[in-house]
């Protein structure tokens, strides 16, 4: 018996690494995606770019499983995730925070705020536990978006701002808000909403408040209606501020931060580097270094306001004519 | 000679070790010395002046491509430093903040580089600040008179700041510039070091191979995988200990290791900031090629190994090929088969061998078959005469010697021969020689002549005997006893014949005398003419022997002295004597039996 299980060993040891090659040929990796947005998801995209550029081709050697749903649904589906059928799972903004449950499956997160406040790291530095990704700095922008809002619409007088409470990190977001406006003389009028369901109800306050300009702080959710809300903004003539460039490009006014897109598609090379065997805990989280002013004229034309040249767009990182 | 004796004449033949093998062992170690010994000699020397080439080549390798990156780091801080010079030209005149902002921002679109820069005037005291990420100020703000940054730019115009961790993570440093004019005041910038990342990452040293950036205290400031430059201080130890070991070679490729694997790398610093580019390469790329040309010696060498075995394996085959028959063909030749030859035709020594060997062969034959022939021979002579037949050279060389002659003769044969008729002549002479002759054969004596009726024998040569004188004695009682027995059957055929011996030793001439095709042996000298004497006095039935003889059988044989007598040829009377007599064989048909016996008297 003893030795029948020596002889079982000594196969199994031989035999093991062709097998492990083999395996790693044909292994299939199991990615999932969650977010509390909804296809079509530019950051989704951004992802994928990311992982063909390294050489993925989803159906071959990736699956990207979609879960998209409010908090409450995600931590249904967080719950069933075992290790074993899911080799990563990576999320953005809300779902992260849905995500802290999860211990064995490393995490892959794209946060705007700060992940070290959240609980998910230890330190930038050194996660050290199964979550690691990449942190937008939205704290430190958020009192910058106001300055250059201001830059642009020297007259602003009263701001909307527009949160949605889902988002890990908002109220410090909204503290960092406040804190610029009231150095800067401006009242901020806050209109927080919960969810994509909320938006339309938020909306039509802050149609009620009279604001000279609004800033709605970036998320999913804010961005998968970026188009109505500049809709919304050119109808009440309200200068608006974003986080992000695609918000600009679907017609809304200004804004300042990092790229999405290549943020997503250089988590995508984490994501290379866990599958690849990677321990996420000894991941540093990154942060973007490089961030955009985003100007769209055709929209300030729009909305009357005379930006001026020599001031502002010499600061635009790219402009929308 | 039987097949058996053959094969005990070769001691030890079949022990022997098989030639073939050591044959080809021989062959294999010369060809080994010769074919294998050069290639790796030229292996081990080509591997080792091309270790030190490629060595160079890789030294200048890193060395150009660390000076490359060197330079691009140091064009970065330089469009930084240039850049900062460019908002400190201008001197600081109330009521103008605001035109330093818009240089400040205007600075901050043309360095991404740049966080954010102060700008301060003659005083110290901060003016405008602008960033990318906290809030902008302009006014007088703080005095940063004391900041180490203004007072290094104060007094070299540019000041490098040390390399920061912000959330001990990313990699900062600050850079301030003073103006050409004192009231310009000074610029101090915040610059994000990952910036210099694609400097890093634009840099392949083979296809492996990479350069990083670390300070002076040997913290990582920028590596392609970006990651280990985020872990602050705690990714940086190993290439602490890279920059301190490569520190103490000037500009020479060191062997080294970067996290476990062995690593060629070079060092060169980049003057302005302090710090140091480390080029590596890993040393399993680094030596590829001498690898390869390590690889294709070890297949060199296993060919010539491989033709070694092949040529030696051939070269024995043909040499054990001949020599296998060779041997074959001698051990037949050795178990009688002469008439075998062998059939090498190689064109060498081993067929001359071979010639040899057949030549031996028919020699061995010839002499085989005339051993074969004297031993026929022998069967039919006596042995003494078989011995001189073969050591005839030396016993029938002529030589003076001690011999014993034996003369005798018949008494009355001249009467009778006058009287009787030829056959009866013949039948009597026949069964006296054959009386004769029977008793010669038995004492092995040399019959020398029949003449007649007489008859000369000698003792003790050729043919050496034991006590010579005793021999010849008992040979001549016996003489007598056979004569007398048939001389008895004469006389009672009414022929009165007797028979008379004499015996005499001493030195004589004895060899072979003769022509070709006829050669007798032959005993000269006084001793056979004193023998043939006696014989002449001794009377039917005697044997006379001079005193020699008689001396030499005093103890054995009774002899009695007959009286002195002179003898043809001896100056004095010589004493003889005569065996005495105990019995006498019958005489004649009258006188009856007599008894001859010899005995003491």
């Amino acid at each position: 018996m003893r030795r029948r299980d020596f002889l079982r060993f000594v196969a199994g040891a031989t035999a093991w690494p062709a097998v492990a090659r083999a395996q790693e040929a044909r292994k299939v990796y199991h990615i999932h995606w969650l977010s509390t947005g909804s296809e079509p998801d530019p950051f989704l995209d951004g992802f994928r770019e990311g992982l063909s550029a390294l050489g993925y081709v989803e159906g071959k050697n990736v699956a990207l499983e979609k879960h998209y749903g409010n908090p409450a649904a995600l931590r249904s589906v967080i719950s069933e995730l075992r290790r074993g059928d899911v080799d990563l799972a990576v999320s953005s903004g809300p779902a992260t925070r849905a995500m802290k449950t999860v211990k064995d499956i490393p995490v892959l997160f794209a946060l705007s705020g700060d992940p070290v406040a959240l609980g998910v790291v230890k330190s930038l530095a050194q996660p050290g536990t199964n979550f690691t990704g990449s942190t937008f700095l939205s704290l430190e922008l958020a009192g910058k978006r106001v300055e250059l809002l201001k830059d642009i619409y020297p007259g602003l007088r009263k701001l909307a701002v527009l949160s949605n409470t889902d988002h890990p990190g908002e109220p410090s977001e909204w503290r960092a808000t406040l804190q610029t406006c009231t150095g800067l003389g401006i009242k901020p009028t806050y209109i927080p909403f919960a969810g994509a369901g909320e938006l339309d109800n938020a909306l039509e306050e802050a149609s009620g408040e009279d604001a000279d300009a609004m800033l709605v702080f970036p998320d999913v959710v804010t961005m998968v209606d970026r188009a109505k809300l500049a809709e919304f903004a050119l109808a009440h003539q309200l200068p608006l501020m974003f986080g992000w460039s695609e918000y600009c490009e679907a017609g809304g006014l200004l804004s300042y931060g990092a790229n999405q897109r290549a943020t997503y598609r250089w988590l995508a090379s984490y994501a290379d580097r866990i599958l690849r065997g990677e321990d996420p805990a000894v991941l540093p989280v990154m942060r973007p270094e490089k961030f955009e002013l985003v100007i769209n004229l055709k929209t300030a034309r729009l909305l009357g306001i005379e930006l001026d040249t020599s001031a502002i767009l010499f600061r635009a990182n790219k402009v929308i004519a | 000679m039987s097949k058996g004796s053959a094969q005990k004449s070769w001691p030890g033949y079949r022990g022997r070790t098989n030639p073939r093998r050591s044959l080809f062992y021989k062959y294999f170690v010369t060809l080994f010395v010769a074919a294998v010994v050069p290639l790796i000699l030229g292996a081990a020397i080509e591997a080792s002046f091309g270790y030190r080439d490629q060595r160079r080549h890789i030294s200048e390798v890193l060395q150009a491509e660390a000076r490359g990156a060197a330079g691009r780091i140091e064009a970065f801080t330089d469009e930084i430093r240039d850049q900062l010079g460019w908002v400190v030209q201008f001197p600081w005149v109330q009521g103008d903040d605001d035109l330093h902002r818009v240089d400040a921002l205007r600075l901050l679109q043309q360095v991404p580089a740049i966080v954010s820069v102060s700008l301060l005037d003659e005083t110290g005291t901060e003016r405008v600040f602008v960033s990318r990420l906290r809030l902008n100020r302009t006014g007088r703000g703080v005095d940063m008179s004391a900041d180490p940054a203004v007072i290094g730019a104060r007094a070299n115009k540019v000041w490098y700041g040390p390399v920061q961790y912000q959330h001990e993570s990313e990699p900062y440093m600050r850079i301030a510039v003073a103006g050409n004019l004192p009231s310009a005041g000074v610029a101090v910038a915040e610059v994000n070091l990952k910036l210099i990342w694609d400097v890093i990452a634009a840099i392949r040293i083979g296809n492996t191979g990479h350069a990083i950036v670390v300070d002076d205290y040997g913290r990582l400031i920028a590596h392609p995988d970006i990651s280990l430059v985020l872990r602050g201080r705690s990714g940086s130890e190993d290439f602490g200990r890279i920059k301190h070991l490569l520190g103490t070679t000037s500009g020479r490729a060191v062997l080294t290791g970067d996290r476990g694997s062995p690593v060629v790398a070079l060092s060169v610093h980049v003057a302005d900031v302090g710090w140091t580019v480390i080029a590596m390469q890993p040393v399993l790329e680094a030596f590829a090629s001498i690898r390869a040309a390590l690889w294709r010696s070890a297949f060199l060498i296993a060919l010539g190994v491989l033709t070694a075995l092949a040529l030696a394996y051939w070269r024995a085959n043909r040499m054990s090929g001949p020599i296998k028959q060779l041997e074959e063909g001698v051990e037949r030749i050795g178990t009688g088969h002469f008439d075998h030859r062998i059939k090498i035709s190689s064109r060498d020594e081993l067929e001359q061998l071979a010639v040899r060997f057949n030549e031996m062969a028919s020699e061995l034959a010839i002499s085989h078959q005339k051993t074969v022939r004297i031993d026929r021979l022998k069967q039919f002579l006596a042995p003494q005469v078989a011995e001189l037949v073969e050591h005839s050279d030396e016993l029938l060389e002529g030589q003076r010697r001690e011999v014993v002659a034996v003369f005798g003769d018949l008494r009355g044969f001249t009467a009778f021969s006058a009287r009787a008729e030829p056959d009866a002549i013949m039948a009597v002479l026949r069964e006296y020689y054959a009386a004769v002759g029977a008793v010669t054969t038995r004492y092995e004596a040399t019959l020398i002549r029949f003449a007649g009726d007489g008859v000369m024998l000698l003792v003790n040569a050729p043919v050496a005997c034991d006590d010579p004188a005793n021999h010849a004695v008992r040979l001549a009682i016996d003489l007598q006893v056979a004569v007398q027995s048939v001389a008895g059957k004469w006389c009672a055929a009414g022929h009165a014949i007797g028979f008379g011996v004499g015996i005499a030793m001493g030195m004589a001439t004895v060899g072979t005398v003769g022509y070709e095709g006829r050669l007798d042996y032959t005993a000269l000298g006084n001793v056979v003419n004193l023998a043939s004497r006696l014989c002449g006095l001794a009377k039917d039935g005697q044997i006379l022997t001079d005193p020699v003889v008689a001396e030499g059988v005093r103890d054995t044989i009774p002899l009695a002295s007959v009286g002195k007598q002179i003898i043809k040829g001896y100056d004095q009377p010589l004493e003889i004597f005569a065996v005495a007599q105990t019995d006498t064989p019958p005489r004649r048909p009258d006188s009856g039996p007599r008894p001859m016996v010899f005995e003491a008297l």
